[in-house]
């Protein structure tokens, strides 16, 4: 298959799917380490349930789904946020108390709605088939501008996740920029859930930060790596999810899974 | 001293903190004023640390006023011009991805406009904090790969490096080794004598600065104020509240 993997660019939807697929890249590494890094990385996993009922709207209703995704999940994001900071119940039981809500939610809303179909699974698990011209315009506008807000901020996201009451105490706006990463993290993972699918795009965000810091490098050169490894990890895993029609969310995530176990071994040595 | 007149850096009015009903500090007031040196020493538990986090609004008073350069805590906005190493700064995640100079770095952001490239001046800041903590070594290691006594030292060149107006330190020398201390108490007085920094230091090991610090305060659920520390076994109070650790004090007499 090394031979002509060319191509495969030579269909639109393969050039739609992949440019989607590289600015979610992007996105997904970049927020990953600041959520890795403040310990947090299961909220990927609730925010991709929340949009998904935001799906289910989308279908149900008639509104576009990716639209619709956004909206929820950071309304989701605010919530989740509003009860850590409110109640003292720990972070992790409210992260799985609104995974199992939103999944439930979305799976009446669908079955109400009588929509379980291939459109449905293809945001479960992502599909490169069902990239829109819509759909790169929206992941482009939306993501560019999750992207500016996280770089804008990136120094302020690290010295928090390195100690957030010493930085609270130099004056930093905690409050504001928790709101702010869980609303840019809602962002972008509603928007993946095109290609990576809303099941697998938990695994997108994290590994590529857990494989790099396996490096022990700064803090610079690890989001470089993370990056790095992001990006390999999604455009093989389309290329993989083209040749043998799978769901792209699984392989992309198995490539970075592979990523993960390549990065232990090289590292451990 | 004819300090006064001033607006005091704080000013603590009856302030009271209490957990699920058991009081760990009463009705404590007090002033600290600018460009002066404080040593806060007191039994573990005694509520040390409690007292700076209340002063700093990392914990809520149940009752009583802070003021901080005159304003109220919740209208204080100046952060900036204070620096602080918590008790047990060195706790860090071994993997944490970041080099002594990325931390040290930190101390420069929140001084920060949104895309401000780092200035001279921060570079300038964040070298001399290196110096200062003797760590300049060390710049380029991870921060999880040092032992926790650098780990200590870098803290405190990260405090350092947003030059602050006044520093608060909670027991920042925990783990550092005899020489690196003695430096580190030679450094807080020229801070303090020559570049006129506000300095509130908890320690357990008062006897070596006593010479150097303007006022004693002892924290044990209350608090007690000596003006004059190196008399402060005389203190009759103080000796009172502190008398388990008054040996410290002794050393210190012994030693000249
Ligand atoms: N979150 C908490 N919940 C309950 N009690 C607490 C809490 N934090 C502190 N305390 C109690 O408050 C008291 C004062 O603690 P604090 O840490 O201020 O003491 P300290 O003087 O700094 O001691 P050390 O010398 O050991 O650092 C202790 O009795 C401690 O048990
Ligand atoms: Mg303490």
């Amino acid at each position: 298959m090394g031979i002509n993997v060319l191509e495969i660019f030579e269909y639109e939807f393969m050039q739609r799917a992949f440019l989607a697929g590289m600015i979610i890249a992007v996105l997904a590494s970049v927020s990953g380490t600041f959520i890795v890094l403040r310990r947090y990385s299961m909220i990927s996993e609730t925010l991709a349930h929340s949009a998904l009922v935001g799906v289910a709207v989308g279908i149900v209703a008639g509104y576009n789904p990716l639209w619709m995704a956004v909206i929820v999940a950071i309304i989701s994001a605010w919530i989740i946020e509003y009860l850590r900071g409110h109640f003292s119940l720990y972070s992790d039981a409210i992260l799985a108390i609104m995974l199992s809500g939103s999944l439930a939610i979305a799976v009446i809303i669908v079955s109400l709605g009588g929509a379980f179909n291939n459109s449905l699974f293809s945001y479960l698990f992502g599909s490169i088939l069902s990239v829109s011209k819509e759909d790169v315009i929206t992941i482009f506008v939306f993501g560019s501008l999750a992207l500016g807000v996280l770089l804008l901020y990136a120094k302020e996201l690290y010295f928090i996740a390195y100690d957030e009451e010493v930085a609270q105490v130099s004056g930093i706006k905690i409050k504001f920029l928790n709101f702010l990463l869980v609303t840019v993290v809602a962002i972008i993972i509603a928007l993946s859930i095109r290609v990576v699918g809303s099941l697998l795009i938990g695994a997108l965000m994290v590994i590529p930060t857990i494989s790099a810091l396996q490096f022990k490098l700064g803090f610079f050169k690890t989001s470089i790596l993370s990056l790095v490894f992001a990006i390999i990890s999604v455009a093989c895993g389309m290329i993989f999810s083209y040749y043998f029609s799978l769901p792209s969310g699984a392989t992309i995530v198995l490539s970075v899974l592979s990523i993960f176990i390549l990065s232990l071994a090289v590292s451990k040595k | 001293m004819p300090t006064n007149f001033k607006v005091p850096i704080f000013d603590v009015k009856n302030l009271s903190y209490e957990i699920n009903g058991v009081n760990i500090l009463s009705n404590i007031s007090l002033e600290i004023f600018n460009a002066q040196y404080i040593a806060i020493i007191g039994p573990n538990g005694g509520g040390k640390t409690t007292l700076v986090r209340m002063l700093l609004g990392l914990d809520k008073a149940s009752s009583g006023e802070i003021r901080i350069f005159g304003k109220k805590l919740k209208d204080f906005k100046d952060w900036y011009k204070i620096g602080y190493v918590p008790q047990r700064a060195s706790h860090v995640d071994a993997n944490f991805p970041g080099t002594v100079l990325d931390i040290v770095s930190m101390g420069r952001t929140s001084q920060k406009g949104f895309f401000a490239k780092t200035t001279e001046e921060d570079k300038e800041a964040v070298d001399s904090a290196m110096q200062k903590m003797d760590i300049v070594d060390l710049k380029n290691k991870m921060i999880g790969t040092l032992s926790g006594g650098q780990r200590q030292r870098v803290v405190c060149a990260r405090a350092l490096a947003s030059k602050p107006e006044v520093l608060i330190l909670d027991e920042p020398n925990t783990g550092v080794d005899a020489i690196s201390q003695n430096r580190f108490y030679s450094l807080l007085k020229e801070l303090n004598k020559v570049q006129k920094i506000t300095i509130v230091f908890i320690t357990h090991d008062v006897g070596v600065i006593a010479d150097d610090i303007a006022r004693l305060f002892t924290v044990n659920q209350k608090l007690t104020t000596c003006n004059n520390p190196k008399q402060a076994l005389s203190c009759k109070e103080m000796s009172e509240l502190y008398g388990i650790d008054a040996h410290l004090l002794h050393n210190h007499k012994h030693g000249h």
